[in-house]
């Protein structure tokens, strides 16, 4: 590490009620290197982010920049530094050009009125654009872009501050494979100027891809900073989770039963084509398949909340039609939506979130009964390990794990017999991912057949029974668990 | 609520080490500094004021603001499902008005005209929940077309008299009769009548909204529309009963105001609309739907009730009030939002 040191923090100390959200951190960040940052949910990264980029004030400690210590006070005033923030939900504007967006509220103006000079915010986001190596048109609506090319845009907004600093956080969890692959090449570019980046994520086989240094915070405290070579996923999870985690995936075999649910022909017209399949009492139906290839339509026709054009659905044998999520809900169908947000309701408190599926058996003529619905969402909040400092919380204020429980609790409540799983470990912390792995164990234990739909292969392939391959809207093949690598997913879903 | 996160055992010096040092703290005990002198202030202008006390007054600050209160619970579910209801005014006033004239003109016994009032009310309800959840038309837009249809019927039936009025009496009936006046001028061993059913209407929709699947319902729809509807919540219908609900109510807020007016008019009750959103927003409410309650407002309504008499009392002028309304709002949700930023 020759080059010169560019940030540092020395013990970072932050607080709030109740909770110790960073201890006296230490961390730095030298020109040109991408140090990873990595920790369970809660383990402060997210708190240590905001206080670099300035929407938090931290309670003590220094932070200085090329041997200056500084004050961080505003987000405005990170930007001044030099510190430009990539975050995990995309801060695009969908309606505006991405010329707009990149200079949005520092548009360049045309003398004497200050009317916008377009030529030359088309040119200069061009040229930037130009340098990350991307081909994207300045006058696009962000809106019709992809949300890689929206977080590009976003880098590039950054970048046009004049950033020396990135900070990215988990910026690769809602990207395909492929945007994944352009967003390290374009970090690998930027660390060649000399732009130095702290990334935060979750995926541990990333650590060694993109960084050169990683450092492990837990519980507010750092555990160590160590050298991407001596850091094998073994240990970083052992530092992370501060034990021994065991197996990753720990799929345990059951017994199937019989026949759950068959579908017949399912199609959306130009999105699902012919869709069928089957699934049996306590089974896992992986779904694989790139992002786009319409497993999430596929999820959304079964469970009634787009229409569908002609198929048919056999719940138990019988011919059943769903046109609505409640009765898909009446009949016994849960689903865990993708965006763990589109299932909650964040203002709400941990209970009334778990009911939300099973309000009507929460009733009485009408009359919710407080009480068996704080013991019901007591029960799972016990189950299911979902820390939270009171029962009564609202659901905005838990951590992307715990909130991801949450959700899974609804479905619990509701008592669905088959549970539609979109992405289920996105976004959440390597314990917290045994955990619903586990889950899904009991689950099966108990007859319940699961549908996971999946972006991370090794999860589908360690934990589904069957999988099938999904592309361009129609299923392009079919294995049995234990009879299929990464690779051969790889080829079918890429075949079209 | 932990509002002191370096905690409550530190000792009088290190607190005011951590006062010194966390402009955060600062400002919320200079916000807690100002509620306590707002509220005194408010309590030695109520005080002060001549005859504030006397038994007319409260009685009469209690008819007066019940109909503010009974719109206030309808706006409040309205705006707790991320809606918002510009018609309650003129449904109001539609409703009153069509008891009156249905009385006075055509004859219709007292119950049937009032029964006719209140189902009409909830009917325009009704399609304002239709026009917004099947037409998919903005919340804002359905009730401002409401709005002007609603007290455009009501001048057309009553030809923009007053019902009844002296112009009329000669050949109908040239007084409304005593039940309806008894909701708004009577009462029940000296409390008044009108603000018996603004509270028993506060009870209901306490009751409603923290008590009922229905009530669980309007928080989920106004909080997550999509997660409500993905957990099978009908979200259509949901929307659909609390503007019903919200028509019904301010029927009921019409007869309320009649009877204490002694004759309707198309074009009472004016500033309902504005006033109640003040209610609701004053009572802590969420105006983006998903949080909030009808204690609140029924607070928020009060506050506006009495501070408008005592304004009254003090003689002050009617333009000026207006001046005062207006800056109480600000006032009031400026100090919330800065408490919320603070205690985070």
């Amino acid at each position: 590490m020759s080059s010169s040191l560019i940030l540092r923090a020395e013990a970072i100390d932050k607080s709030y009620p109740g909770v110790h959200a960073l201890d006296h951190v230490d961390f730095d960040l030298y020109e040109g290197e991408v140090h990873v940052l990595l920790g369970e949910n809660g383990a402060g990264k997210s708190t240590f982010m905001k206080i670099l980029s300035g929407s938090l004030p931290k309670d003590s400690g220094r932070i200085s920049l090329r041997d200056q210590e500084v004050e961080i006070a505003s987000p405005m005033h990170a930007r001044q530094l030099g510190i430009g923030m990539v975050y995990q939900e995309l801060s695009v504007i969908p309606s505006l050009s991405v010329a707009e967006n990149i200079f949005l509220g520092r548009l360049p103006k045309r003398k004497p009125f200050g009317t916008v000079d377009w030529s030359e915010a088309t040119s200069q986001a061009k040229r930037i654009l130009d340098d990350l190596d991307v081909d994207i048109d300045p006058g696009e609506r962000v809106g019709n872009l992809g949300v890689g090319e929206q977080q590009l845009t976003e880098i590039a907004k950054a970048l046009s501050m004049k950033a020396q600093i990135l900070l990215f956080d988990e910026p690769s969890s809602a990207l395909s494979d492929e945007e994944r692959e352009r967003l390290f090449s374009i970090m690998k570019g930027l660390q060649e100027k000399g732009v130095a980046i702290i990334y935060v994520s979750h995926r541990l086989a990333e650590v060694p891809r993109v960084g050169q240094r990683v450092t492990v915070l837990r519980d507010g405290a750092k555990i160590d900073t160590l050298p991407v070579d001596q850091a094998d996923e073994a240990t970083l999870i052992r530092m992370m989770v501060g034990r021994e985690l065991g197996e990753q995936f720990p799929k345990e075999e059951v017994e199937r039963g019989k026949e759950l649910l068959r579908v017949k022909g399912l199609t959306v017209k130009g999105v699902l084509n012919d869709l069928s399949l089957s699934l049996h009492e306590g089974e896992i139906l992986g779904i694989s398949g790139l992002l786009g290839a319409g497993r999430t339509d596929f999820a959304r026709a079964l469970f009634g909340i787009d229409p569908i054009d002609s198929g048919e659905v056999f719940l138990d044998g019988r011919k059943v039609e769903i046109s609505s999520p409640s009765e898909a809900i009446e009949l016994g169908l849960g689903y865990l939506t993708e965006d763990r947000k589109d299932g909650l309701v964040p203002r709400l408190p941990i209970p009334a979130n778990i009911t939300l599926a099973s309000l009507k058996k929460m009733c009485q003529l009408g009359f919710l009964q407080h009480d068996e619905e704080r013991m019901s969402a007591k029960k799972y909040v016990e189950e299911l390990n979902i820390h939270t400092p009171r029962l009564s919380q609202r659901i905005e204020f838990l951590s992307g794990g715990n909130q991801q429980k949450v959700a899974l609790a609804k479905w619990l409540c509701s008592q669905a017999k088959i549970l539609i799983f979109d992405e289920p470990t996105r976004g959440i912390d390597v314990g917290a991912k045994v955990e619903v792995f586990r889950l899904m164990n009991d689950l099966a234990k108990e007859g319940v057949g699961m549908i996971m739909i999946s972006s991370e292969m090794p999860e589908v392939l360690a934990m589904a029974d069957r999988i099938l391959v999904m592309a361009d809207g129609s299923f392009v093949a079919e294995y049995a668990a234990g009879q299929v690598s990464q690779e051969d997913l790889m080829r079918d879903a890429v075949a079209r | 609520m932990a509002e002191n996160p370096s905690g409550s055992s530190v000792s009088g010096l290190g607190r005011v080490k951590t006062w010194v040092a966390t402009p955060g703290l600062r400002v919320r005990l200079g916000i807690r500094a100002v509620l306590v002198f707002a509220v005194v202030l408010f309590v030695w202008y109520v005080a002060t004021a001549p005859r504030f006390f006397s038994v007319t007054n409260v009685t009469n600050v209690g008819a007066r603001t019940a109909p503010g209160i009974i719109v206030a619970v309808a706006q409040t579910m309205v705006i707790i499902s991320a809606g918002i209801d510009l018609s309650v005014g003129a449904i109001l006033a539609f409703s009153g008005s069509l008891t009156s004239v249905a009385y006075c003109y055509w004859g219709v016994p007292v119950w049937p005209a009032m029964l006719l009032g209140l189902a009409a009310g909830a009917f325009l309800g009704f399609i304002n929940g239709l026009i917004i959840t099947k037409g998919r038309i903005p919340d804002f837009i359905a009730t401002l077309g409401m709005m002007g249809t609603a007290r455009g019927v009501a001048l057309i039936l009553t030809r923009g008299l007053p019902v009844p009025s002296h112009l009329t009496a000669v050949t109908l009936k040239a007084y409304l009769p005593e039940e309806i006046i008894w909701m708004g001028s009577g009462d029940i061993l000296g409390f008044p009548a009108g603000a018996l059913i603004g509270l028993l209407v506060v009870v209901a929709g306490w009751v409603i909204l923290k008590h009922t699947g229905f009530g669980r319902a309007v928080f989920a729809v106004g909080g997550n529309r999509e997660a409500a509807r993905v957990s099978g919540i009908n979200v259509d219908r949901t929307k659909v009963m609390v503007y019903t609900l919200s028509g019904l109510l301010s029927a009921i807020a019409g007869l309320v105001l009649v009877g204490r007016m002694n004759s309707a008019n198309a074009l009472m009750a004016d500033p309902a609309n504005l006033e109640s959103i003040s209610a609701v927003v004053i009572g802590g409410t969420n105006l983006f739907g998903g949080e909030g309650g009808v204690i609140g407002s029924l607070v928020g309504a009060l506050i506006m009730g009495i501070l408008g008499n005592v304004l009254n009392l003090h003689n002050m002028q009617d333009f000026a009030q207006r001046v005062v309304m207006g800056l109480l709002i600000i006032g009031v949700v400026l100090f919330d939002q800065l408490r919320r930023r603070y205690s985070a």
